[in-house]
């Protein structure tokens, strides 16, 4: 295997944009300064569309294996997006480039391919991401519930807004006594 | 080597355990009694190891200087300070205090501070110790 | 016997969130044949308790108190992942003294946690003169961590923007006095650890993972690194005042010369991060540089400031269990809008299974303490509702283990 190269920040936008052109919907690129020697911390992040997302992290492993450090999730109303923290280049004294791609799926047909094939340590995080936004993956190998107690229905979604939330769960215990 | 932690065992066995034998030597069969014979001059405490100079204690209010702005109730995680409206000055409850002293930081007329006294355990959890006005 | 088959089938044996072989409460389901174990089956969710749900009724200085009390051990590093992430978002600049005062308090609490770490893992093997040594260790740690502080373990010392308290001049020589005395223990510790005999023979070769296995499954901290995957938050990202001090990447191969990935290399790694927590705190108390500590110290005006803020970032910090990520989501309200906590041990659970396969039953309670798990960090999300359900109180299992040893020492 020849050694690849290190690619820096703008370097690496353009390698996303030349292959998807369209389905990127937005890439911004942050940093931050710390210390007294003022060394820059970088972060990327890209906004893409469901159908192409699993071809845009095996492009990024075509790169390097990244490290997958988590999902997070929000919901904006009428759609649930879903963001993927990978980190590149963590060997290298500060030169760690983090890299954060956000996906929108709309309410009614919240589905998504799953990357356990790719990454198998995405099993966790996605699991979680089921139980607690109702988000569907294609082909995950495990389909139980991992933190939600088993009293709760299974159509409740604790990180929801909207009617399908925990509204009816949660007592305020502060108004017991006082 | 076989057994590194002997020469270490052999010199304990002539120090001082590091253990501070607060309140007693070995524990009294029955706190109530324990704590009559301490009065009555029969038993001795032991008392605790000293506390250091920035401690977060029990928490003290200076009610004079009060002016009732309600900036520590907004800023305690826990919500232990209640606002009386009649006279404009707060009661705190220790029973939910977390005793980060955030409220200290935030007043700005200075009349909260924390103490060293850490022996706080009772059974109400709303006894008039338990309370700070 | 009711049927005649000669046809054996596994057993299950569960192994439930209370028992006294694990340190921490979570459900294994093992599958074995005679002694050795087959097939594991980990679930969780024991200690859930609502915490990002109660973010959402809070502003931003409550919340790093709230953070504070996710876990007892690791109490330092999710405040301060919280605030390098509001801090981006708000775009708040930390004064430099700040900064290098909070590399001290995190490498501080490194030392106070990786010594409980090897107290218990002495325990697990049945050590137990070990682990009062240990204990007798960390008191100094946290009489020191009380000095600087006021409290031992729930030190509330961040702030967004800076750090609460200072260190003056004359609090200096007691830091340098018990900067020796931890040379001293960290030298004794080494000795008793890594020089005896029944150390060695009951960890090498059990719970292997290898740098592969490693890296698909995404571990970190120190259970990775004692595998050869070199991911170390503090030396690849400049946060804090890491960028400016002196920082190697710590594997096993630095004191044995080949990395291995059972539990004799995590015990390495663990011990030599404590060497090098100590020289990390002695770099930055020569280096520090004079200023003032926070960058807003009018509470009121820095909370109407954040209230303005707005956007999306995240937070990363290297805790003694691996690398902590937070994700915020601020949007004009007081409270933020988002609020993902993804503690170290979460990542750490699935190498569990290859680790366990194909290892005996005597060797379950060391194996599961090698990767230090914390679970009380790992389930934190919405409502609570479940109540313990297990009430397995075997002692069976810490007795094996303890009697293994005896077996390899005769």
């Amino acid at each position: 295997m020849t050694e690849k190269k290190r690619l820096n920040p703008e370097e690496l936008a353009k390698y996303f944009k030349d292959e998807f052109k369209t389905s990127i919907k937005d890439l911004k690129i942050k940093e931050k300064v710390a210390g007294l020697q003022k060394n820059k911390a970088n972060s990327i992040w890209i906004k893409v569309d469901s159908n192409i997302f699993k071809q845009v992290v095996k492009h990024l492993i075509d790169l390097q294996y990244p490290h997958l450090a988590v999902t997070s999730g929000n919901d904006l109303g009428k759609v649930i997006e879903l963001i993927y923290h990978f980190t590149l280049y963590y060997e290298d004294r500060i030169g760690e480039i983090a890299i954060n791609i956000s996906v929108e799926l709309p309410k009614s047909k919240p589905e998504i391919d799953s990357i356990c094939d790719l990454i198998p340590g995405a099993l966790v995080t996605e699991r979680e991401k089921m139980e607690f936004l109702g988000v569907k993956f294609k082909g995950i190998p495990d389909e139980r519930r991992l933190f939600v107690p088993e009293d709760i229905p299974k159509d409740v979604y604790p990180w929801r807004r909207d009617e399908t939330g925990p509204n009816k769960f949660y007592k305020n215990l502060h108004e017991v006594k006082k | 080597m076989r057994f590194a932690m002997l020469p270490k065992i052999f010199s304990q066995m002539f120090k001082k355990p590091y253990t501070n034998k607060f309140p007693a030597k070995y524990t009294p069969s029955s706190t109530t009694n324990f704590l009559e014979k301490v009065g009555s001059g029969e038993a001795k405490l032991f008392p605790p190891i000293e506390t250091p100079k920035g401690f977060r204690g029990k928490i003290k209010y200076d009610r004079d200087s009060c002016i009732g702005c309600k900036l520590c109730i907004n800023v305690c995680p826990s919500g232990a300070i209640e606002f009386i409206e009649e006279t404009k000055k707060i009661k705190i409850y220790l029973a939910r205090c977390t005793f980060c002293s955030q409220c200290n930081d935030v007043c700005p007329k200075n009349c909260l501070s924390m103490s060293d006294e850490f022996l706080l355990a009772d059974t109400d959890k709303y006894s008039p110790d338990l309370i700070v006005k | 016997m009711k049927q005649k088959s000669t046809t054996k089938t596994s057993y299950h044996i569960p192994i439930g969130p209370i028992h006294p072989a694990l340190k921490e409460p979570v459900h294994f389901e093992f599958e074995i044949d005679g002694e050795k174990i087959v097939d594991v089956d980990v679930k969780l969710g024991h200690v859930h308790r609502g915490v990002e749900w109660a973010s959402r009724r809070r502003n931003p200085v409550q919340i790093l108190y709230l953070a504070e009390r996710i876990c007892g051990i690791c109490s330092y590093c999710h405040p301060a992942a919280f605030t390098l992430a509001v801090e981006k978002i708000a775009d708040i600049q930390v004064p430099e003294r700040a900064e290098y005062l909070r590399v001290i308090q995190g490498e501080l609490e490194r030392i106070c946690s990786h010594i409980l770490w090897a107290g218990v893992a002495a325990h697990e093997i049945g050590f137990d003169t070990v682990l009062y040594l240990t204990w007798q260790i960390r008191e100094r740690a946290l009489d020191l961590t009380e000095f600087l502080t006021g409290n031992r373990i729930t030190k509330g010392i961040m702030m967004i923007g800076g750090i609460r308290r200072d260190i003056t001049p004359d609090m200096i020589p007691r830091i340098k006095k018990d900067l020796e005395h931890f040379k001293k223990d960290f030298e004794t510790l080494r000795h008793v650890f890594l020089d005896d005999k029944t150390v060695k023979m009951r960890s090498q070769g059990a719970g292997v993972l290898t740098k592969d296995e490693a890296m698909k499954l995404c571990a970190v901290g120190p259970t990775g690194r004692a595998s050869g995957v070199k991911k170390d938050v503090r030396f690849s990202e400049s946060y804090f005042a890491y960028g400016d001090l002196d920082i190697d990447l710590i594997t096993p191969d630095v004191l044995t010369g080949e990395v291995n990935g059972d539990v004799y290399d995590r015990i390495i790694q663990r011990l030599l991060e404590v060497k090098q927590a100590i020289e990390i705190i002695e770099q930055a108390i020569d280096k520090m540089p004079s200023g003032d500590i926070l960058a807003e110290s009018k509470i009121p005006k820095l909370l109407a400031q954040l209230k303005k803020a707005s956007g999306e970032d995240i937070g990363r910090h290297e805790a003694p269990r691996g690398e902590v990520i937070h994700y915020v989501k601020l949007d004009g309200n007081e409270s933020p809008y988002t609020w993902k906590v993804r503690a170290p041990t979460y990542n750490n659970i699935l190498p569990w299974i290859p680790m366990l396969k194909g290892e005996q039953i005597a060797d379950i309670p060391i194996v599961a303490a090698s990767t230090d798990p914390c679970m009380s960090c790992t389930n934190r999300v919405t409502i609570v509702q479940g109540s313990k359900r297990y009430n397995l109180n075997r002692e069976e299992l810490h007795r094996l283990c303890v009697q293994k040893t005896r077996r390899l020492s005769k």
